[in-house]
């Protein structure tokens, strides 16, 4: 009986501590880990957005136009302050990973190699999104206007159109960077954008026919009548 | 001051400078693709300095982009029988130089090739005119010239007579701008046609703007702004009236809002210094003798400007209210749905409108594009406001509506200065 439960019982507990006692100075050195790089994450990051504010990337970025862009995609935070939480995060990104290596465990290991390894991807998706979203509300404001001043009734639609165009391509572009479903991405957005040319040429052309015909007579025409509302000389 | 700014100019025109010397008269005559029209304003001014100032050396520069109709060679070949014109004193010959100019292809980069040889001809005084004028006569040389050379101005802009509608980008906008800024009633100040000294023409090419938008376009504003700015003494020269060749009909109004309001935004910038603080504003000089003459009459769609100012109203307003105070967007919206004939843009409105737009584009709220082509349906309700409001009027009494609205624009000059600093902060 008592060898039984040497056997049985005591022998699996002895082993689970012997495990314990192995994995411990790993969790603990994974623990300090991310102290460390919590606290290093936060100096950097504050460190960064300070050195930042006194060489004046604010004011540059705002005689250049990117506080306005931000602002208008919805952006309040100045630009030290995002620089400095970016860099925030990425040092606790990277101690996150460096933590959880320390434990020294092949799925773990195996996993943060992955993710360290497709940490540019992820990056590069990024700043395609961040540039996408700027450019569609800067290309959707020049549609707006351009439109407007056409005399263009549907301004707002062709505005809004050109702006989820834009953001359309940066996702798939995104996605395409990430591999996720590269092939779907790629052929996805082909029929949706032959779908959309094919809709918008029926439309003209059986929806708006006496327009196109209008349009194409002006452009051909060039008749004195059509050409000019008024002789206005506004210089 | 010495400053290394001498442009390049071709083997052909250096010599030709090294043949003539020196001038006391320069005429430069920017062109491109002018065949049709530019004989007879070479023909006028030839007559114009043998009627005006004979005995005087004189020299004609033609600054081409190179055109491809033969412009320079409509030039080179132009000949006047000044017998025909009752002028019978001897001449002095009048050298001509026909170059082409470099840098950005306009009328600025044009005008900097004149500016050069007139340096180095030491030209004592000069005038540059459109190679598309058709009503230019002999004396627009002597009321260009005259007032540098014997009265001792540095800069003669024009004044021509005009309908009431014609010019209105000119009348409702650069005119009392530039009057509420610069404190100097130069009437027209992007006329076209202006006479300078030589001292000046040396100002202008030390400053480093001919790689900018004013090498393009701009030009003439910018030569306005900154013969006044610089301190230079300023007047007019009543030339009658101006016909040209109409420009192309397809000229967007907008980019032609961008050119003229943007050279305007970006020599405030520049000028802060001097604009900021004058008050009020004097009369300029007049010279000639002033007449009225018919002028051609103007078709004006008011429904169509007041249409493209509700559209702008539904479809710009996010953006207007980037751009303008709240409460002037308040203001607008009351046009919103009144009658035709009660449309009214008045005068201190638009001015708020003119300076909220300035402090936007100096604050850069957006991109100075957007600001200034999303300005257009405003200022289309304006113009339509404008002809309204001055239907069955002569052109001198609609002469006194555009003083009532510099006035407006004088009056509330410490009102732009507000918003102004608010975005320097």
């Amino acid at each position: 009986m008592k060898e039984f439960l040497q056997t049985a019982l005591l022998g699996p507990l002895q082993a689970l501590g012997k495990q314990v006692l192995a994995v411990l100075p790993n969790v603990l050195a994974m623990t300090i880990i991310l102290v460390a790089g919590l606290v290093i994450a936060w100096a950097m990051g504050h460190l960064v957005e300070r050195l930042l504010r006194v060489i004046g990337l604010d004011h540059l970025c705002n005689r250049l136009g990117v506080n306005a862009a931000l602002a208008r995609g919805g952006v309040k935070t100045d630009p030290s302050r995002l620089a400095g939480r970016a860099a925030y995060w990425m040092v606790l990104l990277f101690a996150a990973m460096a933590g959880l290596g320390a434990l020294n465990l092949k799925p773990i290991n195996q996993f943060a190699q992955s993710f360290l390894a497709y940490v540019p991807y992820l990056f590069t998706a990024g700043l395609i999104l961040v540039g996408g979203y700027l450019l569609s509300n800067f290309v959707s404001q020049t549609v707006l206007i351009a439109a407007v001043n056409a005399g263009l009734p549907p301004a707002r639609l062709l505005a809004a159109c050109s702006r989820w165009g834009v953001q359309l391509v940066a996702v798939a572009m995104a996605l395409e960077q990430l591999g996720i479903a590269q092939h779907i991405v790629v052929v996805g957005f082909g029929i949706t954008l032959g779908g959309v040319v094919m809709a918008g040429a029926i439309a003209f052309g059986l929806g708006a026919k006496d327009l196109a015909k209008d349009y194409l007579e002006r452009r051909l025409s060039q008749s004195p009548r059509d050409r000019a509302p008024d002789d206005l000389r506004h210089l | 001051m010495m400053t290394d700014t001498t442009i390049a100019l071709t083997p052909e025109t250096d010599a030709r400078i090294q043949e003539i010397g020196e001038t006391e008269i320069l005429v430069g005559i920017p062109s491109f693709n002018n065949a049709d029209t530019i004989g007879h304003v070479v023909r006028a001014v030839k007559a114009g300095l043998a009627k005006y100032f004979s005995g005087v050396r004189a020299v004609l520069v033609n600054s081409d982009g190179s055109s491809t109709d033969g412009t320079p060679d409509v030039v080179a070949r132009t000949v006047v029988d000044l017998g025909d014109m009752l002028i019978s004193e001897r001449q002095s010959p009048l050298h001509k130089i026909i170059t082409p100019y470099h840098g950005i292809p306009g009328k600025g980069s044009a005008f900097r090739t004149i500016f050069e040889i007139a340096r180095r001809l030491k030209a004592k005084a000069c005038a540059v005119v459109d190679s598309d004028l058709r009503s230019i006569t002999p004396e627009w040389i002597e009321l260009l010239i005259r007032p540098v050379l014997g009265e001792g101005y540095d800069y003669v802009a024009p004044y021509y007579l005009r309908h009431k509608y014609d010019g209105t980008i000119t009348n409702n906008i650069v005119y009392p701008l530039t009057r509420a800024m610069y404190g100097q009633r130069v009437r027209q100040p992007i006329g076209g046609d202006f006479g300078f000294s030589g001292r000046l023409a040396e100002h202008y090419l030390d400053k480093h703007v001919w790689e900018s938008d004013v090498a393009r376009f701009g030009i003439d504003i910018w030569m306005t702004t900154e013969a006044i700015a610089s301190g230079a003494r300023v007047c007019e020269s009543f030339l009658g009236a101006k016909i040209h060749n109409p420009k192309d009909p397809g000229t967007d109004l907008a980019a032609m809002l961008v050119q003229v309001m943007g050279a305007m935004f970006a020599l405030m910038e520049e000028h802060e210094g001097v604009w900021a603080k004058l008050n009020g504003s004097n009369p300029v000089k007049r010279f000639g003798f002033q007449y009225e003459v018919g002028v051609e009459p103007v078709h004006v769609n008011v429904d169509g400007m007041i249409c493209s100012f509700r559209q702008g109203l539904a479809d710009l307003e996010p953006i207007w209210r980037e751009m303008l105070a709240a409460e002037t967007v308040e203001e607008l919206q009351a046009l919103k749905d009144c009658p035709l004939q009660a449309f009214r843009l008045g005068d201190d409105l638009w001015a708020r409108l003119v300076y909220e737009a300035t402090a936007a584009c100096h604050r850069r709220v957006m991109p100075r594009e957007h600001l200034l082509k999303a300005f257009t349906p405003l200022y289309l309700g304006r113009t339509a406001s404008f002809v309204l409001d001055t239907q069955g009027l002569t052109s001198s009494e609609a002469d006194g509506r555009i003083e009532a609205l510099c006035q407006a624009f004088e009056k509330r000059k410490p009102y732009l200065m507000e918003r102004w600093e608010t975005g320097s902060e």
